[in-house]
């Protein structure tokens, strides 16, 4: 049984405790023990790295310290907290000059980032801890071809010189794991490109174009529902619907659903108990077509 | 070796330094030494009159060292060398000091303390005479062939060349037929002139014909005479020296015998593999017996070993005429004399796929610049049609992306130089022919530079052809239309464009071949850090390498066009020509030698030397000493200052020429301030020296210079006996850490210096005694000043007692 | 435009001021190719933001302009010009450097004060309500740890965050 230190972030306990719930099922099931560490923050996202990037450092390595005190690899659920605290273990392991001035900042809490633990996410725990060939073997409801439209989001992916999680042009690790629960990962013009979800609060027209676009594109591409990785995706495509609905006027009902979700359905975890209620796109198409 | 007579002759410039030094009194003085036998005082003695005191006083017996004081001192050198050598006396026994410019001019405001100067100058120019010992001239023997190294472009200009000089040249290429990139690529920018030209040396061979260009098979090239030619070979090994290299070459076999082949065709009429066409951009297939292009040369088939079925079919076998197929064919090994090697390797193309986000390799549409020359080519796989690969259908919409692997700090940080100028050669060229195709080049810069390079870009916009400044940053691919999309913006409209294109031609870096760097390895040649061959000076000593008789030349040094390359052919094939022209290499045994009793083998000299002059050889008993190659040794003395028992030893600078030297220029003082003993190179530093008095700086007389071929020959010991010998501060002028002229010297130099240190604080001496300087030529002014500085600081520490 | 760069005036040592900044330091190093404006997906869809219009701006030594203008906060933090520029500048990094300096002179949307009260109030930047804390167990998930506040604010003190003015600005 590998354990991970679970690290949750804000957006996910504040909105999406679906996506938790559906993670901690399935990653249970794959014989992966979740811890939950006292103490844990924000990571430190981008919004923040905005008002102050070192800081923001510091408060990422302070996370990680908490999982090098109780000797654990710490696995992430949303990517943007995945970026923040990768990059900062990168950053930190191989920059001295960096670490030095950061550790400084962390005596105050008497904390030391010694760089000897991970970071990943939970699609890395899936390939390296659990493998496609077991996640296959304990499949008991298959997605029946399910069209899936994967959309990772950015920051799974990039700056791929630090987070080294997948080639950031020709990714395979996310639709692997899509195809091996029996569904079907589809092509959809820029899938790489990003949901806009990081503009919101600050410039919501741009930012609803830019989800608008997504939308549009994997319904043309046929798409049964979008998969994400990220809160702040699912809260852009999913909850963005609903806005796209009063400005443009468009109806379009594409599902948005985690990948958590549906790796814990194919598990065979009954959808009644993922709390789906939470989805504002309804998911019934997708249930009705996965049986 | 008999006792030592010295004569000493002093010039006074026309009397112009007699106002400042005591001429009389340093020729009283002169006199009195031990072992000089002839003071003279003249106007100068480098020629005319001066020069035959010199030569009178040799042959009379009177003298048999000679020093001369002498201005302009280099040309003063030569020719007193040169007339004294005549006369019968070894080169060795003269030195040849400038108390002009290191001396009376920069001490001019201090006549008595430049004369006291002068005399210990001098003194020291005969104690180093006066150890001395003859120096012999070597002779290495000079073969007069050359081995050129590729048939492309530069290789044959070259090799011609040569052969034209009288040299017997050796060309080999590793493909199976000559011409490389210029073959493939067809027309040459600014004046589109074609493949078939470009490549051959344009002299019609056996008559004397002054025309401009000549198609190489109307050349006769391959009957130039002299000339050998060796295709489908490839170099393994090279040992020997420069002017007797034997070199160990691996001809593959062609399977055709090239004394019968007639070029009909029959072969491959009737060969039954098919396998895709590399050499055409795999746009056609070929057959396993084959030629690249209807005119090749040699002019002989060659069959694909790892296509061909051998034996299971023969039946080119049975069809050929001359029955000049030979399946039974081995790889030979073959050995060649020579005197000199010319590497003339080439470039190639950068792989693109690496690039994804541009899709080579994924997208067939999507090509290289070399592959559409292919298609240009009224001979190629397409009879000079533009097709879009995926469907054969013409291109009518052509986007060109620049810098695909260039400027580009992930994969070659280099601007490759060519590519603009390539791209605007395809562009005009197919706008000529086919009018209606929609042409757009994407680009960050123009760079057309060349003479008429402008003129060329001008007639590409006349004709229409569109120019958007700025980069893609993705090829796309509409699958639907089966349509590439390029997604730039143009950064002069502050557009974002969706370019709609049939075929997208990527300009890639140009990178060196990919065994260059094995070659490099076999010939002992370094490569720079973008992996070309490096020049050992590219303004000074261009197509040259640090290695003696082996040179380098056009693109295998960097990516260049045709005129350019042309160019350094001929300076690689002239200066082969000046190296092997006399059929001996003559050179002053001016080198170090080791003392095999004290040699340790510790491998320290030979890892140093610059020069990989030294290498170990092992003794009858056992054990290894070092042993010093007089033809590759360039006399610097780094060895010297490596040895850790000083079992190495310049000839032309022995230890104990050092130690009375040093003793000399510090034994006669004449000031109030402290004796200063100042080691400088005979590259930069000495120059350095030289100019501050040439400017006419100043700087005080207490400061003493003691020349070493490179500070490298320091030795720790050197600077304490400096100081035990009455030197109160030690200075160590050298070439800037990365330009010594001896490559390694200055910074191991600066070495020597920081342990000097700590060992001088250890003895309780202030380290601040010792300083070292790294100066040029232009810095005179920074010498003096140096000086000056470091004369009023030890004056602060005031005088060292040493026990 | 007559005025052209006369009007706007241009500071010296900008660029050393951003180059000096973490994030910052590969700003020199842009030679205008337009491969990272190509590759954004927010200026494909406005045209109030071009990055690489942005540090032509910068290295034109135009503080004003870039620091008090909007554009800078309409980055999406994808990383997609990062990846693909051909001069390894680090464009993403550079925004965020460009932002801390333009909030240190007074420039800042209000979203970010909020983002940087709730932080320094509850140690997140998206509070959690008490009504879903006490859901969870519904779910059956388990109850959340308590979070690292005065850890989180020691650091910021200690960094001095929490002495940048959090002015509510006047970015458009």
């Amino acid at each position: 049984m590998t354990s991970y230190a679970l690290f949750l972030g804000c957006t996910i306990p504040a909105r999406q405790p679906h996506y938790e719930l559906a993670a901690r099922k399935a990653l249970t099931k794959l014989g992966i023990e979740l811890v939950d560490l006292d103490n844990m923050t924000c990571c430190a996202p981008p919004p923040l790295q905005s008002i102050d990037l070192e800081t923001s450092l510091a408060i990422a390595a302070y996370n990680i310290c908490l999982a090098e005190e109780a000797d654990l690899n710490i696995v992430t659920l949303c990517t943007g907290c995945f970026e923040s605290l990768a990059m900062a273990n990168t950053l930190l392991k191989e920059k001295e000059e960096l670490r030095e001035r950061v550790n400084k900042i962390l005596l105050s809490v008497g904390k030391e980032f010694k760089g000897n633990k991970e970071v990943k996410h939970f699609l890395q725990v899936l390939m390296s801890d659990v493998g496609l060939s077991n996640i296959k073997k304990n499949i008991t409801k298959p997605l029946n071809k399910l069209k899936v439209a994967a959309f990772s989001g950015c920051h799974l992916l990039r700056p791929s010189a630090l987070l080294r999680f997948d080639d950031p042009e020709r990714p395979r690790i996310f639709d692997n794991l899509i195809e091996a629960l029996g569904a079907k990962s589809i092509l959809y013009k820029n899938k790489l490109r990003c949901c806009g979800g990081l503009l919101r609060g600050y410039a919501d027209d741009v930012a609803l174009a830019i989800a608008r676009d997504k939308i549009v594109n994997t319904t043309r591409a046929g798409a049964d529902c979008i998969s994400t990785l990220c809160p702040f995706c699912f809260l852009t495509l999913d909850l963005g619907q609903m806005l796209i609905k009063t400005t443009y006027k468009e109806e379009y009902n594409m599902p948005v659903i985690h990948y958590a979700e549906l790796l814990s359905i194919s598990l065979g975890v009954n959808p009644k108990e993922l709390a789906l209620d939470f989805h504002k796109v309804k998911l019934d198409p997708v249930l009705n077509k996965i049986g | 070796m008999e006792e030592a007579k010295i004569g000493v002759f002093l010039s006074d410039c026309g009397k112009q330094l007699a106002g400042i030094l005591d001429f009389k009194g340093i020729a009283g003085y002169l006199k009195k030494v031990p072992q000089v036998s002839l003071v003279a005082v003249g106007s100068e003695f480098r020629r005319g009159q001066g020069l035959k005191t010199i030569v009178d006083a040799v042959k009379d017996g009177k003298i048999n060292r000679v020093v001369v004081a002498e201005n302009i001192p280099k040309l003063g050198e030569i020719n007193i060398v040169e007339a004294v050598e005549n006369a019968g006396l070894n080169p060795n026994f003269v030195e040849v000091i400038d108390i002009k410019d290191h001396c009376a001019w920069p001490h001019r405001d201090t006549p008595k303390e430049a004369t006291e100067k002068a005399k210990a100058m001098l003194l020291a120019a005969t104690e180093r005479v006066k150890l001395a010992e003859p120096i012999e001239k070597l002779e290495f023997p000079a073969l007069k062939s050359v081995l050129v190294v590729g048939g492309g472009l530069a290789g044959m200009q070259a090799a011609e060349d040569l052969a034209d000089m009288g040299f017997k040249v050796y060309l080999v290429e590793k493909e199976p037929f000559l011409g490389g990139l210029a073959a493939k690529a067809g027309r040459f920018f600014p004046t589109d002139d074609c493949a078939i030209c470009i490549q051959s040396p344009a002299s019609d061979v056996k008559t004397i014909t002054h025309t401009s260009r000549k198609c190489v098979y109307r050349s006769g090239f391959s009957e130039i005479p002299n000339l050998n030619v060796l295709t489908n070979s490839r170099i393994l090994k090279v040992e020997g020296a420069p002017g007797n290299y034997k070199v160990t070459v691996e001809r593959k076999p062609r399977y055709v015998s090239e004394e019968k082949c007639v070029v009909c065709d029959l072969c491959t009429s009737v060969c039954p593999v098919e396998v895709p066409d590399e050499y055409n951009a795999r746009l056609k297939k070929r057959k396993a017996i084959y030629i690249n292009t209807p005119l090749v040369y040699p002019p002989v088939y060659v069959i694909d070993a790892e296509a061909c079925k051998f034996e299971e079919c023969a039946k080119c076998v049975e069809v050929c005429p001359t029955k000049a197929i030979e399946l039974s064919q081995k790889s030979e090994k073959v050995t060649l004399n020579v005197g000199s090697i010319i590497v003339a390797t080439g470039f190639r193309e950068y792989d693109s796929s690496v690039i994804k986000e541009y899709h080579y390799g994924e997208y067939p549409d999507v090509i290289t610049q070399l592959e559409l020359a292919r298609m240009i080519d009224g001979f190629g796989p397409t009879k000079g049609m533009i097709i879009r690969p995926s469907d054969r259908k013409p291109a009518k919409r052509i986007v060109f992306v620049q810098c695909v692997g260039s400027r580009d700090r992930r994969w070659n940080p280099y601007c490759s130089s060519i590519c603009c100028m390539i791209s605007l050669k395809h562009a005009t060229l197919i706008k000529s022919a086919f009018p209606d195709t929609d042409i757009t080049i994407c680009y960050i810069d123009i760079r057309t530079t060349g003479r008429e390079h402008e003129y060329y870009y001008e007639r590409a916009r006349e004709m229409g052809i569109k120019f958007v400044k700025g980069r893609p940053t993705e090829i796309l691919h509409d699958p639907e239309a089966n349509l590439l999309i390029v997604d730039v913006e143009d950064e002069l409209l502050r557009r974002f464009l969706e370019l709609e294109a049939d075929l997208v031609v990527l300009s890639p870096a140009m990178v060196p071949v990919e065994d260059a760097k094995q070659l490099a390895e076999v010939l002992g040649l370094e490569l720079d850090k973008d992996g070309f061959f490096k020049e050992y000076n590219a303004k000074l000593r261009p197509t040259e390498t640090k290695k003696r008789g082996i040179f380098i030349c056009g693109g295998a040094t960097f990516p260049k066009d045709a005129p350019t390359t042309s160019l350094q052919a001929h300076s690689a094939a002239v200066k082969a020509a000046k190296f092997l022209l006399s059929g001996k290499i003559v050179k002053d045994q001016k080198t170090a030698y080791v003392n095999e009793d004290y040699c340790g083998d510790c491998e320290f000299c030979p890892v140093t030397c610059p020069y990989s002059a030294i290498t170990l050889t092992e003794k009858a008993d056992g054990h290894f000493v070092a042993h010093v190659d007089d033809l590759l040794c360039e006399g610097c003395g780094v060895c010297v200052g490596t040895c850790p028992v000083g079992a190495i030893e310049l000839r032309h600078l022995k230890p104990s020429q050092i130690l009375a030297q040093m003793k000399a220029l510090l034994s006669v003082n004449g000031t109030s301030k402290p004796l200063i003993l100042a080691f400088c190179c005979s590259e930069c530093g000495h120059a350095a020296v030289d100019s501050s008095g040439m400017a006419m700086l100043r700087y005080p007389a207490n400061v003493r210079i003691m020349r070493v071929p490179c500070t490298g020959i320091l030795q720790v010991q050197h600077i304490l006996e400096a100081f035990k010998a009455g030197a109160q501060g030690v200075m160590i002028v050298g070439c800037k850490p990365d330009g010594c002229h001896y490559e390694v010297g200055s910074q191991k130099a600066q070495k020597k210096a920081e342990i000097a240190k700590a060992l001088l604080k250890e003895y309780g001496i202030e380290s601040e005694r010792l300083e070292m300087f790294n100066l040029v030529y232009m810095e005179g002014d920074k010498f003096a000043e140096a000086a000056r500085a470091m004369t009023e600081k030890v004056e602060r520490l005031g005088v060292l007692q040493l026990a | 435009m007559a005025e052209g760069i006369q009007k706007k005036t241009s500071t010296k040592d900008f660029a050393k001021e951003i180059t000096g900044r973490l994030g910052g330091e590969t700003i020199t190093l842009c030679y205008q190719c337009g491969t990272c404006a190509a590759s954004c997906p927010v200026a494909k869809i406005t045209d109030k933001y071009n990055p690489r219009e942005i540090i032509r701006l910068a290295l034109l030594g135009l503080k004003d302009e870039v620091l008090s203008g909007g554009a800078i906060w309409l980055c999406s933090s994808c990383y997609n010009c990062q990846e693909r520029c051909p001069q390894k500048v680090e464009i993403a990094d550079v925004i965020y450097a460009l932002r801390n300096i333009a909030i240190r002179e007074g420039n800042m949307p209000n979203i970010y004060a909020e983002f940087a009260a709730g932080l320094m109030s509850e140690g997140r930047i998206v509070p959690i309500s008490k009504f879903l804390e006490k859901k969870r167990a519904e779910f059956g998930l388990p109850p959340l740890k308590p979070a690292g506040v005065e850890a989180v604010r020691k650091i910021l003190s200690t960094a001095e965050f929490d002495k940048i003015q959090f002015k509510k600005g006047e970015a458009q």
